[in-house]
């Protein structure tokens, strides 16, 4: 039987076989660890349009940004604020609101009980982190920032204030409408939320926060 | 010898008989599983697990999802505001850091960016590590909402110093969901927790069986026409 192959095909396979397998070695290795070069996109078609997604750079403004904040002095509909008591907590007379405003459609209790769930929620979110999930003033980040302000020498100047506790009797005397505001616009050392939560969401919060109080300082009857 | 065994009758009965020379033949059957090899090396290394999966590029602040969510037990809404409502999940604004820097670490030269950025109003120029094709229409609120948590998609962020890019965010991918969504499927009220289970246990089988229920009651039919996603 005459050979089917040639001589040199053996050696060849074997050589070109082994010499196949290192760009599966490469691959491999690639599939498994991180990289901080650029994905690679071999045909880029319409992976990268000529137009701007949120947040995108653009460098036809000056500060570069694509997205644009509104024009000053314009308010787009639906965004004039002219609800006192939605929007800054305040009564007719200009005193912050013990009440929610109207505007929340609060009709009947299954709706306040969804607000609260609701201002449950986000305050996990958004004001435990400091003030603690009871609203003691002991949340993780206190936490760590007594830890840091421990180890780190004096001069770096890191002054921590701990957060407030709300379970005091100048807290407990505000008004859910003065909490609205604190939310919103911060105070002290806390920043404003008006950014970061939406209007029904900041009044969900400072609901949820009086019932938080009444939890913790039941009154005997 | 059977009939189809026909390599081991001799180089006459192949297809071409002895028409090709002992050399030409070899090279052909190499130039054949090279073909092969090609096909096999494209689909391997040109595959989004391997052109994209493990993308972390360096950001400009060393921000550590480790520390302020695994550790701190921030949620990722704390940052991520606009994720349950708007398409985009946002990168947070220099202030959202701020919140808490203009008190702890204040003198940090890592946090210097920050610092500078909110002085200056500048954006801080952080890379995005998660990116779809231009020709992709993906929107964050509808999948948060209707269960589908943060880490079927971006992975154990709770977990990473360095964000990285774990799932490939290829269409494969995601009509492989689209199609089975059950395993992903969880009470919306968890999505951002990343370690959340079903109370049966953290089983595949538990996972299926809870998203089976869940797709049914919330009628979950997630579509899979073209202009789902290309519009």
């Amino acid at each position: 039987m005459s050979a089917l192959l040639p001589p040199w095909f053996k050696p060849a396979a074997v050589v070109l076989g082994a010499l196949s397998l290192v760009p599966f070695g490469v691959i491999a290795r690639a599939r498994n660890v991180t990289t901080t070069s650029p994905r690679i996109h071999i045909i880029r078609d319409m992976d990268s349009q000529e137009k701007f997604k949120a947040q995108a750079e653009s460098a036809l403004f000056a500060d570069g940004r694509a997205m644009r904040p509104p024009v000053p002095g314009t308010v787009a509909r639906g965004e004039l604020m002219d609800d006192d008591h939605l929007e800054r907590g305040l009564d007719p007379d200009g005193k912050f609101a013990a009440t929610l405003p109207a505007a929340l459609g609060l009709a009947d209790d299954a709706k306040l009980a969804a607000l609260l769930e609701r201002g449950r929620e986000r305050y996990g979110i958004h004001c435990a982190p400091c003030h603690g999930l009871s609203g003691w003033g002991d949340g993780m980040i206190h936490q760590r920032a007594l830890l840091l302000t421990e180890k780190r020498p004096p001069e770096d100047g890191m002054q921590w204030v701990p957060p407030t506790n709300y379970h005091s009797d100048a807290l407990r005397a505000y008004p859910v409408g003065r909490l609205f505001h604190v939310a919103t616009h911060g105070i002290r050392n806390m920043a404003g939320y008006g950014a970061q939560m939406s209007t029904r969401d900041r009044w969900a919060v400072a609901a949820y926060v009086k019932a938080l109080q009444h939890s913790q300082h039941p009154e005997m009857q | 010898m059977s009939d189809w065994m026909i390599w081991k009758k001799g180089p006459e009965t192949l297809p071409f008989g002895k028409r090709f020379d002992l050399h030409v033949r070899g090279v052909a059957l190499l130039a054949v599983l090279g073909v092969g090899w090609v096909h096999l090396l494209v689909a391997y290394g040109a595959s989004p697990k391997t052109t994209d999966v493990g993308y972390a590029p360096e950001q400009p602040v060393p921000y550590s999802h480790a520390m302020h969510v695994g550790q701190l037990g921030l949620d990722c809404r704390y940052c991520h505001t606009s994720v349950e409502t708007g398409a985009h999940a946002n990168v947070p604004p220099t202030q959202t850091c701020m919140n808490c820097h203009s008190k702890v670490l204040t003198g940090s030269p890592k946090l210097e960016p920050v610092r500078e950025s909110f002085r200056t109003g500048k954006s801080i120029p952080w890379v995005r590590v998660h990116d779809l094709p231009d020709y992709a229409f993906f929107d964050h609120s509808a999948h948060v909402t209707r269960g589908i948590g943060c880490v079927s998609c971006h992975g154990r962020v709770d977990t990473m110093e360095v964000v990285s890019q774990v799932q490939p965010l290829s269409m494969a991918w995601c009509l492989d969901c689209h199609r089975n969504p059950e395993k992903h499927l969880r009470p919306p009220a968890e999505a951002t927790n990343m370690r959340w289970a079903p109370p049966e246990g953290d089983t595949p089988d538990a996972r299926h069986a809870f998203g089976k229920r869940f797709k049914a009651d919330n009628h979950i039919n997630p579509p899979t026409d073209c202009s789902t996603c290309h519009r």
